[in-house]
């Protein structure tokens, strides 16, 4: 049950040599059309701690409350899965790598203060300071002077990124470290979202506090030790299409599973289940359940550090091996989808089947084996603990050892801190099995974070000119659909020397009770909270 | 008498000290990077904030450094605070109210149903009383109570509807009955068991002769002769069961999600958070002590010839 996002919006050059992106102009009128009626009611929607311990968004989890709370200069539209302009009145570049970007008048925070440049600028500035030690900034790691905030060893000198000016009060310029055309992709994230000046004199107050630009306003305490639950109401005067609840609730939960037991019970309204939640939410409630896939992709990851992994052959022997439909079927009940590339259909640009290796052939994935020299000794398959990956592994397992012969075969299953330090300091000695999650909504994301020189989650040691080459190429272009299709290029030539081989793409679920409708996905997997209707 | 209390207070020093210490390695041995864990399994840690984080939580020290830096917070009466800026005491100050409501719910089911099932089991011995109460108490024993935790939240709560499922919104007693009961079950058949044997030992003592033939009713014979000889082990039982449900129950408290103390300690061992993991079982093992201390003392109420001297 995957949602083919259309991703086709074309960008239209310009004179002057101005590349103005037309689905930006389109959006323009997205923002204002808020003068429907509102509704008076109230839901409960569930969630875990880790998405409320923090309000600031370059502190927190990336969820669909941040969304709520904070409005970035762009934002996927639930409905669509389209990039729309939310602050952002245009985004202006020659060459991809010095961007101008023109705000719209009329946005406020919550207290009155207007959203400028300055506004972007400060929060900007703060999430990358390495010193403040907020997981998030690392997301700003292209911007012109990142690294000045972040040296490896000592203080950083300066506390402002050298690539973002504030032009005038409604523009800023950002100066990237290249050419970079998805920057609009990438500032829809909520840690991009703009900070208030009371933000800046005491950060950690603010933090349980916040003054937010969002849709919705908090109030009340924040989370903490016997706190279970977070109040929101309405932000009456939001520039954007305003919440459709007057108010809600967040519930805290220890997991996704209390969680659905809360909505069975009738004490929340949305929840989001996962595991084999899923496929129980979907059949006991079939016309208030929807199955959302996640931006990312699970792979089985090769040891290219390992000699007995240096030949392609093995690599598509162990891929081919695999019967990927067979683990969505049996293991995760139908709530997933069989990898036939690298990032799934639901996010700009993904789907496709770039990973020839990716289908079923046992008989060749045989001779693959044989030819490349066969398998001697023993194998030991990885994974980090999770109530999903070891069912998974342990498939994976009896397929490799019916469809290759391999007989020698031991599960190795780690806590997630630990496969990850693991990794990076070549001791894995085995085939693993990790999620990888996209950063922004767009194919070139994970292709960028799965296999580039240098990024954290290459995880298998993959380094290749030609992918680097023709990836740099597909940031440099200037139509999105250019962009794209320059993103499946080099994702080819990764998925040929196969590093990594793509297994499925998790899917979620989302069950609400009678008392709530239009619950939509957003592309985090969550709730868009303000199209949620009550009744 | 004084003597024994101030003697078993010292004692505490030692224990406290050992606790703490092997918490406090339990949790730096936890496998996995605290920042990795601070961050979620899908995060990226650059290696800048990771430093910045490392140095702010003194965990670039030696393992030594990092505890003495602790205790010194200790005797300063600072607990420390957590990866998120929370006062250790906050937190529990805050999650402990929760953990003792429950723990005494808990234990009132336990005193209520254990006494009055173990004392009918015995006056009614070989009957069908005392089979049902043998027969439920076996099965009761039989089961894993996360089961039980799990069929009562969906019969009863989702089901039936007759209580929430989880949470604390309702407050005592709706909210905690559900919770209190299945938690009591745990312990509940101990107890039963112990208080059958022990009424039916005492009912064959000589003094129960005595005390019908002196032509007291047999109703007093047994609740304030037998049941107050027979309550003497069952206490000791029920006072160190007391020390445990007071610890907070993980898993119960995660189940029906009430945010206690034994979720504070899962939190903070999912987190790799030391100051909270630590700060709240040092407290929890002086409970524990606490109430055996009192437990010991009580016996002496209860049974004249036991004295400390």
């Amino acid at each position: 049950m995957s949602r083919n996002y259309s991703w086709s919006q074309q960008w239209s050059a310009k004179a002057l040599g101005i590349v103005l992106p037309l689905f930006l102009l389109v959006a323009a009128c997205a923002g204002g059309s808020s003068t429907t009626s509102l509704g008076t009611g109230s839901f409960t929607i569930g969630t875990t701690g880790l998405f409320v311990t923090h309000f600031i968004a370059g502190r927190t989890g990336d969820s669909n409350l941040d969304y709520a709370i904070w409005t970035p200069l762009t934002v996927i539209e639930p409905a669509t899965g389209k990039l729309v302009n939310a602050i952002a009145e245009s985004f202006q570049s020659t060459d991809e790598k010095v961007w101008t970007i023109k705000l719209k008048h009329g946005w406020t925070f919550w207290n009155g203060e207007t959203v400028t440049a300055q506004s972007f600028a400060d929060s900007w500035n703060t999430t990358a300071y390495g010193p403040n030690g907020w997981f998030q900034g690392f997301s700003f790691n292209i911007f012109e002077g990142w690294t000045d905030l972040n040296p490896s060893s000592g203080t950083p000198k300066t506390k402002a990124m050298s690539g973002v000016k504030v032009v005038d009060q409604y523009t800023l310029q950002v100066t990237l470290t290249r050419a970079f055309s998805l920057l609009p992709y990438l500032l829809s994230g909520t840690i991009f979202a703009p900070l208030p000046k009371e933000a800046l004199t005491d950060l950690d107050a603010f933090d349980k506090k916040p003054i937010g630009d969002g849709p919705y306003e908090v109030t009340g305490p924040p989370y903490s030790a016997g706190v279970t639950s977070i109040s929101y109401k309405r932000y009456d005067n939001y520039a954007g299409t305003k919440g459709n609840a007057k108010s809600f609730t967040a519930k805290v939960f220890q997991d996704p599973t209390a969680t659905y037991t809360a909505l069975q019970g009738g004490q929340i309204d949305v929840a989001l289940v996962e595991g084999s939640d899923v496929a129980r939410a979907a059949s006991a409630y079939p016309s208030r359940f929807k199955a959302v896939t996640s931006p990312a992709v699970v792979y089985l990851g090769f040891p290219l550090w390992d000699k007995r992994f240096n030949d392609p052959a093995v690599r598509q022997a162990f891929s081919m091996a695999i019967d990927r439909q067979a683990i969505v079927k049996a293991i995760l009940q139908g709530y997933g989808v069989a990898a036939t590339g690298f990032a799934p259909a639901s996010i700009t640009g993904g789907g496709g089947s770039d990973c020839t290796s990716c289908t079923f052939n046992p008989s060749q994935a045989k001779q693959l084996l044989q030819a490349a020299g066969g398998w001697h000794g023993s194998l030991s398959l990885w994974t980090y603990t999770d109530p999903t990956n070891d069912p998974v592994l342990q498939a994976i397992s009896n397929q490799l050892r019916t469809n290759l012969g391999i007989t020698d075969i031991s599960l190795q299953s780690q806590p997630v801190g630990q496969i990850y330090t693991n990794l990076s300091g070549h001791k894995v000695d085995g085939p693993f099995l990790l999620y990888t999650g996209a950063a922004y909504p767009h194919v070139y994301a994970m292709a960028d974070s799965l296999f580039s020189i240098g990024s954290f989650l290459n995880t298998t040691g993959y380094k290749s000119q030609d992918f680097g080459t023709a990836l740099a190429k597909a940031a440099s272009d200037n139509s999105s659909s250019a962009v794209v299709q320059d993103t499946h290029a080099a994702g080819k030539i990764a998925l040929k020397d196969l590093p990594l081989a793509p297994i499925f793409y998790p899917q979620l679920g989302l069950v609400w009770s009678s008392h709530v409708g239009n619950v939509q996905g957003e592309y985090l997997g969550g709730a868009h909270i303000a199209s949620i209707t009550t009744s | 008498m004084g003597r024994y209390v101030a003697r078993r207070l010292l004692q505490l020093i030692p224990v406290v000290l050992g606790t703490t210490f092997i918490i406090y390695v339990a949790v730096y041995a936890l496998p996995g990077d605290p920042i990795q864990a601070l961050a979620g399994p899908h995060q990226v840690v650059a290696p800048a904030v990771a430093h910045a984080l490392r140095a702010r939580y003194h965990l670039d020290q030696p393992l030594l450094v990092q505890y003495v830096y602790y205790l010194t917070g200790l005797l300063h009466a600072d607990f420390g605070v957590d990866f998120n800026g929370t006062s250790v005491i906050q937190i529990i100050i805050a999650s402990w109210p929760i953990t003792v409501t429950l723990a005494l719910t808990a234990w009132a089911f336990e005193i209520i149903f254990g006494l009055s099932l173990g004392t009918v089991a015995a006056i009614r011995r070989g009957e069908l009383a005392d089979h049902t109460v043998l027969a439920g108490t076996t099965l009761i024993m039989g089961i894993p109570y996360f089961v039980l935790a799990y069929v009562a939240q969906i019969l009863i709560g989702v089901k039936l509807g007759w209580f929430p499922v989880s949470g604390i919104e309702d407050g005592w007693p709706k909210s905690y009955l559900l919770p209190g009961f299945i938690l009591a079950l745990i312990s509940l058949p101990s107890i039963a068991r112990l208080t059958r044997a022990s009424v039916l030992e005492n009912l064959r003592a000589d003094y129960v002769d005595t005390a019908i033939a002196k032509g007291l009713s047999y109703r007093r014979v047994i609740l304030k002769h037998v049941l107050r000889n027979s309550l003497i082990p069952v206490t000791s039982l029920l006072a160190i069961d007391l020390g445990y449900l007071l610890g907070g129950t993980v898993l119960i408290e995660g189940i029906f999600n009430l945010p206690g103390l034994g979720f504070q300690i899962f939190t903070g061992i999912q987190q790799h958070d030391g100051p909270v993991v630590v700060g709240v079982s040092t407290l929890l093992v002086l409970v524990f002590l606490f109430v055996n201390l009192v437990v010991d003392l009580g016996y002496g109420v209860l049974d004249p010839r036991i004295r400390h001297v």
